[in-house]
């Protein structure tokens, strides 16, 4: 347990823009001590957080104001690898791509793939139904899990799903991926695995503009084709990314569309004759194939550390999850372009296009008296404008606590109640992760404020 | 209770004369209803189910009826609520790859729409002229392409359910990845009708493309054709249905049955031509190094009637089995299963070893007469502890209500804990139950 405040500073954040410290920070070993903290916890009338590896977006991961965190780092085994069913049975803080690489070793893979793989636990992508590039084609997380055992907030265990794909009665299992550690915290996951496919084949389409990216993914689709994963880079990301890391994007490109096809041989070879002259058709400047492992590593590479590469431009950022109808891509880019002229604010935009799933990054420099305050606004009247588009505030990071105020454009009264009636029912004392996903319940509000002070030009504590 | 004609009257008062159709002849389970309500739009339905809640009156909804049988016996059923007429689409965007439609709407009409755009949706149903939307959502039925498809959970995106107010809840939206919110699409789905009224559903939708094929590939054994087809549908070149039939199910979808065969295994394929003549080379190859002597190849239109036949299987109204039930369990137990069962003459059985489902149904040979109860009952209990030793659970889909008095449909298939939750759900969304009560898991 860890209890001191100065230990505690690192627990007092994750991914997102709010910050909230826990008074404590359980470390437990095992579903027993999982389950008898909860029960403490519940005794003494003290809310509980679960932690993974806190690199969520939409604060979920943190502590309620007197509340406590679990953190489930200690709790990283893979427990049992099923060639037979094509199951793994993990703790919840085994970090994604560990999973994905172990079974790999039989052939198989874990799909989801989280930009965040390489620290993300897998108890954290199950409460936020974490999706990532190749959702596009097998789903999100809700899509594999098959079974958990999950501790409810009085520490009582239960089981969710088996090992069989259909379960009898309620899809509890179904409902609990994605409840945001308000409805129980899993202690033990069983996921599904898929075979390795036997093609698999990488393109990079280089445009001058983003209209015309955008209207290439509307070609690859309209095509009747579904790729593995089909993402967008835009100028500013390219720039940041080529500032870290050569992953061999042409620096002068308006945009970049990251193309994977996966399959038979021969569905691949066929398919990759349509998509290549859907790009070329929507006016791409060059058009690379990647075949080899190591030529597709590397234009992945650009990808999964653009978040981190916009640290080169500016120290923090705030990344909005939108999502829209796919065919609106154009015009809802377009917007946020006007929302970087109003506000401001810097944005670039490395994001899933293949499922309309907008990730506009605000960066921003938080120590700039104000500056914090407009990235906000611009990003709430992006949420805004994807809404009355037909889409949605969130694809794949959550609603936690910084969305939960934007929750009445999406949804009624009524309808949020009617969630609520869930979470009453795993539950009914709201001691999980109270507070968060819908705007009334507790605020988050920090009790101390802390003010940056310069040591030296640039250096700041 | 009052009559069923004043009741009737005190309903048409309510709702209007037209809704209230004549109960003649409308059972669950065949307890007779003592009304049918068909509503014409969604205000009309909001009214019976406001008037239900305030009178305790209970609803027991129903699409197409294909799949009504599915469920405990009802001790009274008051109103039948008939969807039908809510059966429009609402939003077809091809290019967005998603459809919003009205749950009344049947299968088969939706998938005509959505052909006009080269889509589908993965749903399957038998008698997908009848069956409807809704219905599916409800069930959440799967079919023989479950192990491409999925569950219906896997493609609904949002959903809109009249709840015990008699207003309109909505979870999800039209996009295709969604995290706003708790995910109640996956909770209504399969819930049978008893937490509200499904209204709207929208689905990720899939683009057609390339043909279809079969194989139908004989077994000297059942459990040959099990183990054989479970070494298939683990490869890359998988077909996206694979069921094995026994021999006297295969004879009843009218499949050509060499005279020393056990069991049939029937390949499902679709693709591109290339890659779908690939895979049934492969898949003929890989069932013969697995002891089949040879199969037999379906052109699109037999594979599309044949896979039709198999669906409707089970629930052909003119020659419903006396029993039919439904396994579920990991996948690669589907072979221990099936070589624990005990079948009696006239029982056959529909097994998917990549899905994780193993269907029992039987026909008791005329000569035989109708099965006794306790026989019957023995036989499932059976079953069950098949099922349960090998990481399962069992559903009692179809039995004449003699049986079902002495079963529960889903006996002993959820733990304590989780049906504690269950039923807690059950309370806070249908508090007066009058949504399909006494139906599903656990009675609720």
């Amino acid at each position: 347990m860890i209890f001191h405040p100065e230990d505690l500073l690192v627990y007092e954040y994750d991914g997102s823009v709010d910050r909230s410290m826990p008074r404590a920070v359980v470390l437990p070993a095992n579903e027993d001590e999982v389950s008898r903290t909860l029960a403490l916890a519940y005794r003494e009338g003290v809310p509980v957080a679960g932690r993974g590896s806190g690199t969520g977006l939409s604060g979920g991961a943190l502590a309620a104001p007197g509340g406590i965190q679990i953190s489930f780092t200690r709790m990283n085994r893979i427990l049992q690898v099923d060639t037979e069913n094509r199951t793994a049975t993990i703790e919840p803080g085994v970090i994604n791509l560990d999973l994905d690489t172990h079974v790999r070793k039989f052939g198989m893979r874990y799909a989801p793939d989280p930009s965040s793989q390489k620290a993300c636990s897998l108890g954290g992508n199950i409460a936020e139904n974490a999706g990532g590039p190749h959702c596009l084609a097998y789903g999100t997380t809700t899509n594999h899990v098959l079974g958990m055992r999950v501790a409810l907030e009085d520490g009582a265990m239960v089981n969710l799903g088996s090992g069989a794909r259909e379960i009898p009665g309620y899809d509890l299992r179904g409902v609990f991926v994605g409840s945001e550690g308000t409805f129980g915290i899993a202690t033990r996951i069983t996921v599904r695995l898929l075979p390795l496919p036997e093609t698999v084949k990488t393109f990079l389409g280089v445009f001058p503009d983003i209209d015309s990216a955008c209207s290439a993914v509307s070609a690859v689709i309209g095509h009747g084709i579904v790729p593995a994963a089909l993402e967008m880079i835009d100028a500013l990301s390219i720039r940041a990314v080529q500032n870290v890391t050569d992953a061999g994007y042409p620096e002068d490109a308006g945009a970049v569309l990251l193309i994977e096809l996966e399959g038979l041989w021969e569905e691949v070879d066929e398919v990759s004759r349509e998509v290549e002259s859907a790009l070329w058709e929507t006016g791409a400047s060059d058009v690379r194939v990647a075949e080899e492992d190591s030529e597709r590593e590397r234009l992945w590479l650009g990808r999964k550390t653009a978040f981190g590469a916009f640290g080169t431009i500016a120290p923090n950022y705030y990344l909005v999850d939108g999502v829209v109808p796919r065919t609106r891509l154009t015009q809802v880019l377009r917007k946020v372009s006007e929302v970087s002229e109003k506000y401001g604010i810097i944005i670039a935009n490395v994001f899933h296009a293949g499922d309309g799933n907008l990730h506009p990054c605000m960066l921003f420099d938080e120590r700039e008296p104000g500056v914090k305050e407009r990235a906000m606004a611009g990003a709430a009247e992006l949420m805004e404008y994807c809404v009355e588009m037909g889409g949605s505030l969130s694809g794949e990071h959550g609603i936690g606590l910084e969305k939960k105020q934007f929750m009445p454009l999406v949804y009624t009264e009524r309808d949020m109640d009617t969630m609520k009636l869930v979470r009453d029912a795993f539950a009914p004392a709201n001691r999980l992760n109270p507070g968060k996903i819908f705007p009334d319940g507790e605020s988050y509000e920090p009790a101390l404020q802390r003010t940056p002070t310069q040591v030296d030009p640039g250096m700041y504590v | 209770m009052t009559s069923s004609p004043a009741f009737a009257r005190n309903l048409s008062s309510r709702v209007g004369p037209n809704a209230v159709l004549a109960a003649e002849g409308a059972s669950v389970d065949r307890v007779a209803a003592r009304a049918v309500v068909r509503p014409a739009d969604r205000q009309q339905l909001s009214e019976v189910i406001r008037w239900a809640t305030a009178d305790g009156v209970r609803l027991y909804p129903r699409g197409g009826g294909v799949l009504s049988s599915l469920g405990n016996l009802p001790a009274q059923v008051d109103v039948i609520l008939d969807l039908s007429g809510l059966n429009r689409i609402m939003d077809y965007q091809p290019a967005d790859l998603t459809v919003t439609t009205e749950a009344g709407i049947t299968l088969a009409a939706l998938r005509r729409e959505l052909v006009q755009g080269d889509k589908y949706v993965p749903l399957e149903a038998p008698r997908p002229d009848r069956a409807t939307v809704g219905g599916i959502l409800a069930t959440g039925f799967s079919g023989p392409l479950r192990f491409s498809y999925g569950l219906p959970r896997d493609w609904t995106i949002g959903i809109s359910v009249a709840g015990s107010d008699g207003s309109e809840a909505r979870a999800g939206g039209r996009v295709v990845k969604n995290v706003t919110g708790y995910d109640l699409n996956k909770l209504y789905t399969g819930s049978l009708g008893t937490l509200g009224v499904i209204v709207e559903a929208s689905f990720k939708l899939a683009p057609i493309q390339g043909t279809w094929a079969a194989l139908a590939a004989p077994f000297p054994s059942i459990s040959g054709a099990v183990a054989a087809a479970g070494a298939l549908i683990s490869q890359v070149y998988a077909p996206q249905g694979l069921q094995v039939v026994s021999r006297n199910i295969a004879a009843r979808l009218g499949l050509d049955v060499p005279g020393d065969s056990g069991a049939v295994a029937l390949a499902f394929i679709s693709g591109r031509p290339r890659a779908a003549s690939r895979r049934l080379e492969e898949s003929a190859r890989q069932l013969e190094a697995g002891g089949s002597p040879g199969g037999e190849t379906l052109d699109e239109s037999a594979a599309t009637d044949l896979l039709a036949r198999l669906t409707d299987l089970p629930w052909r109204e003119e020659d419903l089995p006396f029993l039919a039930l439904k396994v579920t369990l990991p996948p690669s137990n589907v072979g221990s299963l099936v070589a624990a069962m005990e079948l009696p003459a006239g029982a056959g059985l529909i097994a998917d070893p990549g899905f994780g489902t193993v269907h029992l149904l039987w026909w008791p040979p005329a000569e035989v007469g109708e099965p006794e109860t306790d026989a019957t009952l023995d036989l499932i209990d059976s079953a069950r502890r098949n099922a349960r030793n090998l990481g399962g659970a069992v559903a009692v889909e179809v039995c004449p209500p003699r049986i079902k008095a002495g079963a529960d449909v889903w006996e002993g298939s959820v733990g304590e804990a989780e049906l504690e939750i269950m039923r807690r759900i059950k309370r806070n969304f249908d508090p007066a139950g009058i949504f399909n009560p006494g139906r599903f898991v656990g009675r609720l």
